[in-house]
């Protein structure tokens, strides 16, 4: 289908965006664009029906009642300076420009290109043991981040919350040092009451949990990716490095 | 003496800070048509059928060009210097590498010509590919061209740019110690910001006004002649402002298919390349592949050099063996070395082809000789400044094609290195200038191969 | 669809899906944004929305109803260089050009949000902008002076 004839809806209150997506069918959904636009461009992607989110009141951060929630079209630039590790994590995205307009929902429902990976939040948001509310077919839904970034394609991400506590936090990552500082591999680590919580952004398209190393042993049961930026061969060597500085991090906060 | 020594503004500085610089994609003219091409998805294969009906007949498409369309199909970027021409300026029976050009559709957007692009029929045979250039010459080896992998057009019609000076079998001979190496300078994107973009006007005049980022843009209006058969005074280029180059825009990539697209359709025709099509199929700084075997003594003079060189030329020759025989004329580096057997080749391989950056042919001579001289240095356990000073290019050594230099700069810039850095020299070594050989530094191997400067 | 670029206001008719650039380009004829990559990478494209440092290239046109654009054109002329741009000149921060715009609306934004800017805080804000002509040398010591003459 030529752009011409593709239908744009911009909606202007997240009511108005559910009923725009209704059950996700043949829908192309456009938070910032950062993703989205560049394949438009190059003819990568050809919408039949589009919703631009940019006014649907999806973004902001509220604390209320003990949790943190994080509005889906909120800007990465936003999550700088905020609550550990997903500051750091933002911080690592890209570019300034480009932090000022990717936003946290679509951070959650990139896929990995078969350049870079991408969801550089992931990571930070599955430690933080945060949830997704989302909208679309059978209406709304909460889930742990985990299961979202496994079951969550087709849904229109609302929001996503964790608990406003205090926690130990630690974040390591290589990127690639050019204009958009690609993150090659990242680790994030957080402890709450004791209990220890490990992910890795950049293995594989979504971002995994380190279950193994969360029970204190070593890095197993999860396979690196090979791409654009680096090998599986790297990637796999680099995770254990990572993993120890990130908890070497998060004693550090201590 | 206004300028030489004084602090000038640019000329151009007051419109590029103030947006008002018009490159290529900046000419606006009435009722242009955007272009996009068909390009090959494999790396090596015989075309089987390329129909362009449908394609030709969608809404808001104007001109669809393939090789039936142009009426030089194949001339050589070098033809004027003699080098043949290999490269068809649109596929016709073969691609040779991946993103080749084998059509060029132009219509009212370039959304519209790209579903055409997707709407041509085309069918390919896919055949084995070469991809590194030291492979070449195995005997399995995949076969670029149906004369083979070489570039055969030479002086004397050889396969090998030589260069033979001195006696190389003696200063092998007389030699303490042979020392090794071999070095594969990569390929590099020379990655302009602006990428490649032509605008071809047709006149009604009959002639064709075409705004070019070239680099070269006399050169560039002669080859869109030759390809068209026209006379060059039918042509009015138009250039000067160029996003960044750096040898990248030197080849001319879009110039003469817009102009063909635009005669074809009789509207104006612009072609931007996007950046994937930048990484994709724009000319690199080609890949080498260099051995070098060098006599030297154990106080550290190199008596002689052998050298191979493989230049990766990519799938047609272009500029190559125009770099090739630059390089043979450089392969001593900033040193002096009376003997010399150098064999160089020009390979083609089922890559992009390769083209100028900063410095052509002579980069990769710079970066192996460098490593090298540092080898030998280590190896005979001296001092890499010392070794190199001593073996610096002077006044009246001669360069392995014979030239006597009358203003090497070796000896100065090599001491304002180890100033500039805090390497301590011997005085021998500091007071060290560029004149003419004498004393302890002419031993008997160079008195031969001192020439006579021209000044 | 309502546009103000550089203080004038416009209708826009492209597709809500259009990029800004192409907007900013083809539909208005304001040529200084450039088509660098088309995908975020480089920075040429780089304008100001509503103040704030965007590449034009990722946002939908039908994302910006009412916004306030700025672009190289709306903030100097030959005659009336803004400190951004006089620095650039004077400084022999622009070579080819081509990325010269988005390196100055960058700038430009970044002195009006932090007026004392120290050298970490001018390769952030550039972070995101590609020259291949000056190896940043000259840029940045553009952008240092434009900072310097602004404290």
């Amino acid at each position: 289908m030529a752009l011409a004839d593709v239908d744009v809806v911009v909606p202007t209150s997240p009511d108005e965006a559910l009923a725009a997506f209704g059950d996700g069918k043949d829908v192309t959904v456009v938070a910032g664009g950062t993703i989205v636009l560049p394949d438009l461009t190059a003819g990568r992607l050809r919408p039949t029906r589009a919703i631009l989110l940019a006014r649907a009141g999806l973004d902001g951060i509220t604390r209320d009642g003990g949790r943190v929630t994080i509005g889906a079209t909120t800007p990465v630039s936003a999550l700088e300076g905020g609550d550990e590790p997903l500051a750091t994590a933002a911080h690592h995205v890209a570019d300034p420009e480009i932090r000022g307009q990717a936003t946290v929902g679509g951070n959650l429902c990139a896929e990995a290109s078969a350049d870079a990976p991408r969801g550089d939040l992931q990571a930070a948001l599955i430690v933080l043991g945060a949830t997704v509310r989302s909208g679309g077919k059978g209406g709304e839904r909460s889930e742990p981040v985990e299961d979202f970034l496994a079951n969550g394609a087709g849904r229109l991400v609302l929001d996503v919350s964790y608990d406003d506590v205090a926690r130990q936090t630690g974040y390591a990552a290589a990127s690639r040092p050019h204009a958009h500082h690609y993150t090659i591999l990242a680790v994030a680590a957080a402890k709450r009451d004791g209990e220890l919580r490990v992910a890795a952004t950049g293995l594989g398209p979504r971002a995994v949990r380190l279950t193994s190393v969360e029970q204190g042993g070593e890095v197993s049961g999860v396979e690196a990716r090979d791409d654009a930026l680096a090998s599986a061969w790297y990637r796999s060597r680099l995770l254990p490095r990572l993993v120890e500085r990130a908890l070497a991090d998060l004693e550090d906060t201590g | 003496m206004k300028a030489v020594g004084a602090r000038l503004p640019r000329y151009d500085g007051v419109a590029h800070v103030t947006g008002r610089t018009q490159y290529v994609d900046d000419v606006r003219v009435p009722n242009m048509l955007w272009a996009k091409a068909l390009r090959s998805p494999v790396d090596h294969a015989a075309i089987k059928k390329l129909d362009v009906k449908k394609a030709a007949a969608m809404k808001g498409v104007h001109a669809v060009v393939t090789w039936e369309d142009v009426p030089r199909l194949v001339y050589g970027h070098l033809e004027a210097l003699g080098i043949p021409g290999d490269e068809p300026l649109l596929a016709k029976d073969e691609v040779r590498y991946k993103a080749q050009p084998i059509a060029l559709v132009a219509a009212e957007d370039e959304e519209t010509a790209q579903l055409a692009v997707e709407a041509i029929q085309i069918d390919f045979d896919e055949r084995p590919a070469l991809f590194d250039v030291r492979k070449a010459a195995d005997p399995d080896a995949p076969q670029a061209h149906h004369w083979g992998n070489w570039y055969p057009h030479f002086e004397a019609e050889m396969d090998v740019r030589q260069i033979r000076k001195g006696d190389i079998d003696r200063a092998f001979d007389q030699a303490d110690t042979i020392v090794s190496g071999v070095y594969r300078p990569a390929a590099i994107e020379q990655l302009p910001l602006e990428t490649q973009t032509a605008l071809a006007v047709p006149e009604p005049s009959g002639r064709m006004t075409i705004y070019s980022c070239t680099q070269a843009l006399y050169f560039s209006m002669g080859v869109v002649a030759a390809h068209l058969e026209w006379p060059l005074n039918k042509l009015k280029f138009v250039g000067g402002t160029v996003g960044g180059g750096f040898g990248g825009k030197v080849d001319t990539a879009t110039e003469t298919l817009s102009a063909l697209a635009a005669l074809k359709s009789g509207r104006p025709v612009k072609w931007r390349w996007t950046r994937e099509e930048e990484f994709l199929c724009s000319s690199t700084r080609a890949p080498w592949h260099i051995e070098i075997a060098d006599a030297v003594t154990k106080d550290g003079w190199i008596l002689g050099r052998r050298m191979l060189t493989l230049h990766d030329s990519g799938a047609y020759s272009r500029f190559s063996p125009y770099g090739v025989t630059k390089h043979s004329f450089h392969h001593t580096g900033a040193y002096t070395i009376p003997n010399l057997h150098f064999d160089g080749y020009c390979v083609y391989t089922n890559r992009v082809p390769t083209t100028a950056m900063r410095g052509f042919g002579v980069t990769s001579v710079s970066f192996s000789t460098e490593l090298h001289v540092s080898r030998i240095a280590e190896v005979l356990g001296i001092d890499p400044f010392e070794l190199r000073l001593k073996n610096a290019n002077r006044i009246g050594d001669t360069s392995p094609n014979g030239i006597a230099y009358s203003d090497p700069s070796t000896v100065s810039t090599i001491l304002s290195i180890a100033d500039a850095i805090g390497h301590e020299l011997p005085a021998d070594s500091r007071t060290m200038t560029r004149d003419p050989r004498a004393g302890e530094l002419l031993p008997k191997h160079l008195v031969e191969q001192v020439g006579k400067v021209d000044h | 669809m309502k546009l103000t670029v550089n203080g004038v206001e416009h209708e826009v008719e492209s597709h809500g899906l259009q990029p800004l650039l192409s907007v900013l380009r083809e539909e208005l004829g304001i040529t200084s944004p450039k088509a660098g990559c088309q995908q975020g990478g480089c920075g040429a494209c780089t304008v100001l929305v509503d103040g704030e440092p965007r590449r034009s290239c990722l946002i939908p046109a039908g994302a910006l109803n009412g916004a306030a654009i700025t672009t190289v054109e709306g903030i100097g002329t030959p005659e009336h260089l803004a400190p951004v741009q006089a620095a650039f000149h004077e400084h022999y921060g622009s070579q080819c050009g081509f990325c010269t715009p988005g390196f100055l609306l960058a700038t430009h934004a970044l002195i009006e949000r932090s007026p004392g800017a120290d050298r970490a805080q001018i390769d952030e804000a550039l972070a995101g902008h590609a020259c291949r002509c000056t190896g940043y040398v000259k840029i940045l010591e553009a952008v240092e002076a434009a900072v310097g003459g602004a404290k």
